[in-house]
């Protein structure tokens, strides 16, 4: 009995898109533009709580179809598209209140405010899409959108140049991503999501579907290159070359789209395992490789960007071992914190004091104490966490590595002044974090259940892919307890240096994207 | 250095030897003027090491070194002769005080043509050996070079933003450069083939490896210092940092190694380059060409009719200022004020003072440097060592402690503790994964408080608890005043503020501070002369001293009498809010009591003119409650003009408050209170000309410079700002490190805030006094004959102006 309520959702985008048409006839007039775009965005988050209220009340539907041939735009309620659209919608208002006094004077504030509008329009109805046409659109939409905010200055040369590169893997993602569309599209015989969904479910569990060998892993392909995973994620680090909003919001609103893909198409994948393996395993090492490139880095943006190349890593990793709603969790915890991480980038300078003064009086640790307390801190953290819960693997790894991110704790706390008082801190914190996180998962698998599959993987693969990143996390983990035993030899500054350079991975692709130029001063 | 032994006679004709080179390094270091780090932001001259030469042929020199500008372009020049703010009477009168070699070449019609002529884009510097490289291989060299130095500076200098930095070595920077150049495959994957080679075939020791380099690029004598100068400037904001890093061992009297190290790195590259591309014909000839260009003499004239209309700009804004200083004052001798309140002498406080004097005609308000005379390392509770609060041009002479329970010390070490297990939390690579899943979510609250500007109370609302004065010892360091420096301390300060007799019930010392938020430059609207900090602790301790009985006494004995009833009392003004706040209320005795309620509701209200008159410059219009909006915006995270700072600045006034008493000055005046009939031996005119003097001269040129070539000068964008190393900014993902201000501080988008002037400075006291002073400070009368600020001597209603040929009159306008 679909209704006009249905339609609820298309309402954020249509707003966002008033706005951008708004800035765009009012290029001179930046007050007006920008307050027009900001009651967008308060309209946004209106209609994102109007959509929660119809999800609670109607539960899941899908809009009648605004198309032909069963292709077109529709509009999904669910868990899943109504928690993006809630997240899109908030960080964008906050980005968009930001970026008033933020951008104030700057000759094209209009244009900026009217681009963030665009992208945030983009954005949510690619989250709130019911029908693959929709989704494909939105996707490549949001992605050229982008594109406007990135070369905002364009004569800035390293701006257009990083532009140009993301602008080439966005167009590789999205050729994956038709591809797999129009696949999937043969397949199930419609366009519709929720009934690609519902009859991936009905598929035999764990037996690989011929026709979709194909599909899968050009969609992990589009996502794992919209979320800007090794190799192609150079270009995220040097995007720093545009206004900070615009950062925010790539990074809390953007970024996340190939996350969002899979977490789309969750039953999908599920019936094609090498995909998800896939994710597993160059999630697993993007993770891995690019927190260690950002504990290197100087610059703060710079190290924000790598931080959400490793966290994107990590949140595809989750999806690759069937962690779906666990995905979920992270996308929106991490959006929420990387804005505000980069809005606030400006304290960097309070914030690198605090911590050098502190250190000024830190004690040498003691790193038998530290890697001894770090060790009681794992086994602690999997003994509470794995007796109530279920005991699968995926689960098992995940609160293994969680566990190992808070005996990293016990390093800070081996070199505090208040010996004790700085352990009852660090025990505090891993307590609270541990509660914490069983809540957050507990409530992630319950809310999200309808949407996301929690089977997690079996077989073997499976199986040697969550011990080796258990092994690697622990690996890193154990690198950076010692970091002080070895970080001064001559291989600790050779890798130092190697991972500062983000092992020249960018260099490479410099030297090939490079046009001859002649402009820049020096 | 003994000469060494040559191989051929040829060879030391052509080479310069040892101590020739390093002579010239050392004379291209002494060029670039230092940068701190945006903890202590404070202001610096950035013609600092060009002060020596006449601002011609200064700003002719930085057109060839590092390609900048130091005027506004000629478009400026002529709307303002368009619209009359500068008439040709105003060129006349800049030819008739310019030196005869520059004005001989115009006359006001040829200048007034000369501002609407064409002028080329951009300045092009003399070429490097990168220059060449770029043009020659159609690739940005030059670019990558300034990348690679800045990318291996960035994390060798790294306060704490990265985790895994590198290791402090005491080798030097050039010792650390090289070891990382052997591992680094970046420059040879960007194409610079064998460089990794080149470089270890470098000599270990910095000074053979700058005199192998010159030998190898076929570099003469003549050539090296403004080729020096040049490579130093392409790396400039790099450069400036280290001779930051180098200023404490020079105040020291010793001579600073990094940037000659700096220099040493920048030449490697050319050296590299030039092996690389070696069998480039037409490259060695372009480059040969460019060796010549850098022996040929700086033409002192090449920027003589730009600098002639800044001249005429200067002039057109003195003929409206100065008659404002020249009018009879009545100066209606007051009785014993009820409040002497002493402010800083930064521009900010001209409006606050002005303010106060108007709802309050009883309070009677001085000008002074605002750490009081009290030079301070603050060390914070549960700290060994603290910030210097003092200008930059001292070192500190007390180690003053806050004096808090041992249990309030101990609480706030484990509040650090917990700041670090949580950074840890947050930035570690493994725990980074855990704490978003854990907290993440709990960002959307900080998200939601910080855009509705929930945030804690303003910054300067007096951090720094009480001070411990008591001499004791900590951490082997001597900490407090022992009582013969604070009699010492007392009597400078009070014979510099000429406060010796008629002392009010209540002398209020205000320092200042800035409440701003997410500003990575928040310490630039600090308080300059505390060393970019508030300055709230000096005002404590200078009050502090001034209330103890045994200085009292012992002041009685120096000839200064305080009247037993006088209370010093220390306060603090929030620059971007002005509201002034008095510290440590709670501690002051109950017989003032009244004097202190009325003085805080006239505070109160002063601030609120204060306000109203700033708040339509901010952009806040409309009704006169609009002045609260200026204390809320303090607030804002987004804020990129939280005020306007020292933008405007133009004037120096050294002159009893009489004199300026009822002019509104409009925030652009510094104002040192000074009485020469009081001052014995003009020594307090000797400390003005000397210190607040020279840091007001820093300040105002920071803005020019900033304003006129913010490229080379300035930080460039805000909203681009990417905070390195806990110190510095990029502007964007890399680059040079930038300098000085941002673009968002001498700008509103639309128009200037800062109006780029030198600094016109008028000193109320006799001219031979002043000239006595220049005599003895070379530096300060270089300052003054070579046109970097104008000095004024108004001898009772004579108006003099100080040039190079001596004292002329001013007519009156």
């Amino acid at each position: 009995m679909p209704s006009f309520q249905a339609f609820i959702p298309f309402l954020a985008p249509l707003v966002m898109l008033a706005a951008a048409v708004f800035a765009g006839r009012h290029p001179g007039d930046p007050r007006r533009a920008q307050r027009f775009a900001e009651a967008s965005g308060v309209a946004a988050v209106v209609v994102a709580l109007a959509t929660l209220l119809e999800l609670v009340l109607g539960g899941r539907q899908t809009s009648p179809l605004i198309g032909v041939a069963g292709l077109g735009l529709s509009a999904r309620i669910d868990a899943l598209s109504v928690s993006m659209l809630l997240l899109v919608s908030a960080v964008g208002l906050v980005v968009l209140r930001f970026s008033s006094n933020y951008l104030a004077g700057d000759p094209g504030q209009a244009r900026f405010a009217g681009g963030l509008a665009l992208t945030l329009g983009a954005v949510m109805a690619l989250v709130i899409a019911g029908n693959l046409v929709q989704l494909l659109l939105a996707f490549v939409a949001t992605s050229l959108a982008l594109h406007r905010l990135l070369v905002f200055y364009p004569e800035r040369p390293k701006a257009v140049m990083a532009a140009r590169k993301k602008f080439v893997v966005a167009r590789l993602a999205d050729l994956a991503l038709a591809a797999s569309l129009a696949i999937i599209w043969l397949r199930f015989g419609t366009g519709d999501i929720a009934a690609i969904a519902e009859a991936a479910k009905a598929a035999p569990a764990g037996a690989t579907d011929t026709a979709l060998i194909l599909a899968a892993p050009l969609l992990a392909l589009a996502a794992l290159l919209k979320s800007a995973q090794f190799p192609s994620h150079g270009w995220l680090p040097e995007i720093v070359e545009t206004p900070t909003p615009v950062s925010a919001l790539l990074h809390a609103g953007i970024i996340n789209a190939g996350g969002f893909l899979v977490l789309r198409f969750a039953d999908v994948m599920m019936l094609t395992p090498p995909a998800l393996h896939v994710l597993a395993l160059v999630g697993g090492f993007t993770a891995l490789f690019a927190s260690a490139v950002m504990l290197t880095q100087p610059a703060v943006k710079v190290q924000l960007a790598w931080s959400t190349i490793a966290q994107m890593g990590f949140m595809l990793f989750q999806c690759g071992i069937g962690a779906f709603a666990i995905a979920l969790l992270h996308i929106i915890a991490h959006s929420l914190y990387k804005a505000h991480a980069f809005l606030s980038s400006g304290t960097a300078v309070e914030a690198v004091r605090a911590a050098s003064r502190s250190e000024a009086g830190a004690q040498a640790p003691s790193w038998r104490f530290a890697l001894a307390g770090a060790t009681v801190v794992v086994l602690a953290v999997l003994a509470w966490m794995l007796l109530p819960a279920a005991t699968d693997p995926a689960s098992l790894t995940l609160a293994g590595i969680f566990g190992l991110g808070l005996a990293l704790l016990a390093l800070p706390a081996a070199e505090g002044r208040g010996m004790t008082g700085s352990l009852v801190v660090a025990l505090g914190t891993v307590l609270a974090a541990s509660l914490a996180y069983a809540l957050l998962h507990a409530a992630a698998n319950h809310l999200f259940a309808a949407e996301l599959p929690v089977a997690s993987l079996q077989g073997t693969v499976a199986e040697a892919i969550l011990v080796l990143a258990f092994a690697s996390f622990a690996l890193l983990a154990f690198l950076q307890l010692t970091a002080h035993r070895w970080i001064a030899t001559p291989l600790g500054r050779a890798v130092r240096i190697h991972l500062a350079n983000g092992l020249y991975l960018d260099a490479l692709a410099d030297r090939f994207m490079a046009r001859p130029q002649t402009s820049s001063q020096s | 250095m003994d000469a060494m032994p040559s191989p051929s006679a040829a060879a030391i004709a052509a080479t310069p030897d040892s101590a020739t080179v390093l002579a010239a390094a050392r004379s291209a270091v002494r060029r670039i003027a230092p940068l701190w780090p945006l903890d202590s932001f404070v202001a610096v001259n950035p013609y600092f090491g060009l002060v020596d030469h006449r601002f011609a042929e200064a700003a002719a020199t930085l057109a060839r070194t590092a390609g900048a500008r130091s005027t506004m372009p000629r478009a400026f020049y002529a709307a303002a002769l368009a619209d009359g703010r500068m008439t040709l009477a105003d060129l006349q009168a800049a030819l008739a005080l310019a030196p005869p070699s520059s004005a001989r070449l115009f006359d006001a019609g040829k200048l007034a043509a000369f501002a609407v002529s064409a002028e080329s884009e951009g300045v092009a510097p003399l070429d490097t050996l990168a220059d060449i490289a770029r043009r020659r291989t159609r690739r940005d060299w030059a670019g990558q070079v300034v990348g690679r130095i800045s990318s291996f500076a960035a994390r060798h200098f790294d306060g704490g933003q990265a985790s895994w930095r590198s290791p402090s070595e005491s080798g030097g920077l050039y010792a650390a450069w090289k070891d990382e150049a052997a591992i680094d495959r970046a420059p040879e994957i960007a194409g610079i083939a064998g460089f990794r080679a080149t470089v270890s075939a470098l000599p270990d020791e910095r000074d053979a490896m700058l005199v192998e380099s010159v030998e190898r690029l076929a570099l003469s004598s003549g050539q090296l210092p403004a080729y020096f100068e040049r490579l130093l400037r392409s790396v400039g904001g790099w450069a400036a940092f280290a001779r930051g890093r180098d200023w404490p061992s020079e105040l020291a009297g010793k001579q600073g190694e990094t940037v000659v190290d700096l220099l040493a790195i920048r030449l490697a590259y050319e050296v590299a380059l030039y092996t690389f591309l070696s069998d480039d014909a037409l490259l060695r000839g372009a480059f040969s060409a460019a060796r010549r260009a850098y022996a040929a003499p700086v033409d002192p004239l090449s920027e003589a009719g730009d600098c002639l209309l800044q001249a005429a700009y200067e002039q057109a804004w003195q003929r409206r200022f100065l008659p404002t200083l020249t009018r009879p004052e009545p100066s209606a001798a007051m009785g014993r004020p009820a409040v002497q309140a002493v402010f800083c002498i930064d521009v900010r406080s001209e409006v606050f003072r002005r303010a106060l004097e108007a709802v309050a005609p009883g309070v009677e308000t001085l000008g002074f440097a605002g750490f009081f005379g009290v030079a301070l390392e603050q060390v914070a509770a549960g700290e060994t060592a603290g910030d210097a609060l003092c200008p930059v041009l001292l070192q500190p002479r007390f180690i003053v402690c806050e004096a808090v329970s041992p249990n309030a010390a101990a609480a706030r070490r484990l509040g650090q503790d917990a700041g670090r297990v949580m950074r840890g939390f947050r930035g570690a690579a493994v725990s980074s994964f855990a704490f978003v899943e854990a907290a993440g979510l709990g960002y959307l609250g900080k998200l939601a408080a910080d855009t509705l500007r929930l945030g804690r109370r303003g910054d300067a609302s007096g951090a720094f608890g009480k001070p411990a004065l008591d001499p004791a010892e900590r951490e082997g360091r001597l900490t407090g005043i022992p009582a013969a420096d604070r009699l010492a301390s007392a009597a400078a300060i009070l014979r510099g503020m000429g406060l010796t007799d008629n002392l009010a019930r209540v002398v209020l010392l205000v320092g200042h501070g800035a409440t701003t938020r997410n500003n990575p430059h928040a310490a630039g609207l600090a308080c300059g002369a505390c060393g970019g900090h508030s300055g709230d602790a000096n005002a404590l301790v200078a009050a502090a001293i001034l209330n103890d009985p045994a200085v009292r006494n012992g002041l009685v004995g120096m000839g200064i009498a305080i009247p037993a009833d006088t209370l010093f009392v220390a306060a603090l003004h929030d620059t971007t809010t002005d509201q002034v706040s008095i510290l440590d209320a709670a501690a002051l005795p109950p017989s003032h009591a009244q004097d202190l309620a009325l003085l805080k509701a006239q505070l109160a209200e002063a601030g609120k003119a204060a306000r109203i008159e700033r708040a339509p410059r901010l952009g806040i219009t409309g009704d006169p409650s609009a002045e609260a909006r200026v204390i809320t915006r303090a607030l804002d995270w987004s804020e990129v003009r939280p005020e306007w700072g020292l933008a405007g600045c133009a004037a120096f006034i050294a002159a009893p408050r009489a004199l300026t008493r009822n002019v509104d000055l409009g925030g652009r005046a510094f104002l040192h209170s000074y009485d020469w009939r009081k001052d014995d031996g003009f020594r307090t005119l000797e400390l003005i000309l000397t210190a607040p003097l020279v840091v007001a001269s820093w300040i105002s040129l920071q803005y020019y410079a900033s304003t006129v070539d913010n490229r080379v000068f300035g930080s460039g964008n805000k909203v681009l700002h990417n905070v390195v190393g806990g110190f510095g900014v990029f502007e964007g993902s890399g680059g040079d490190l930038r300098v000085g201000l941002p673009l968002q501080s001498i700008s509103d988008g639309r128009e200037l805030a800062h109006e780029p002037l030198r600094l016109t400075a008028v000193i109320a006291a006799p001219v031979d006094a002043i000239d006595r002073v220049l005599a003895a400070h070379d530096h300060v009368r270089a300052l003054v004959e070579n046109g970097w600020i104008h000095l004024l001597a108004l001898d009772g209603e004579a108006m003099r102006r100080r040039t190079a040929a001596g004292w002329r009159t001013v007519e009156a306008g």
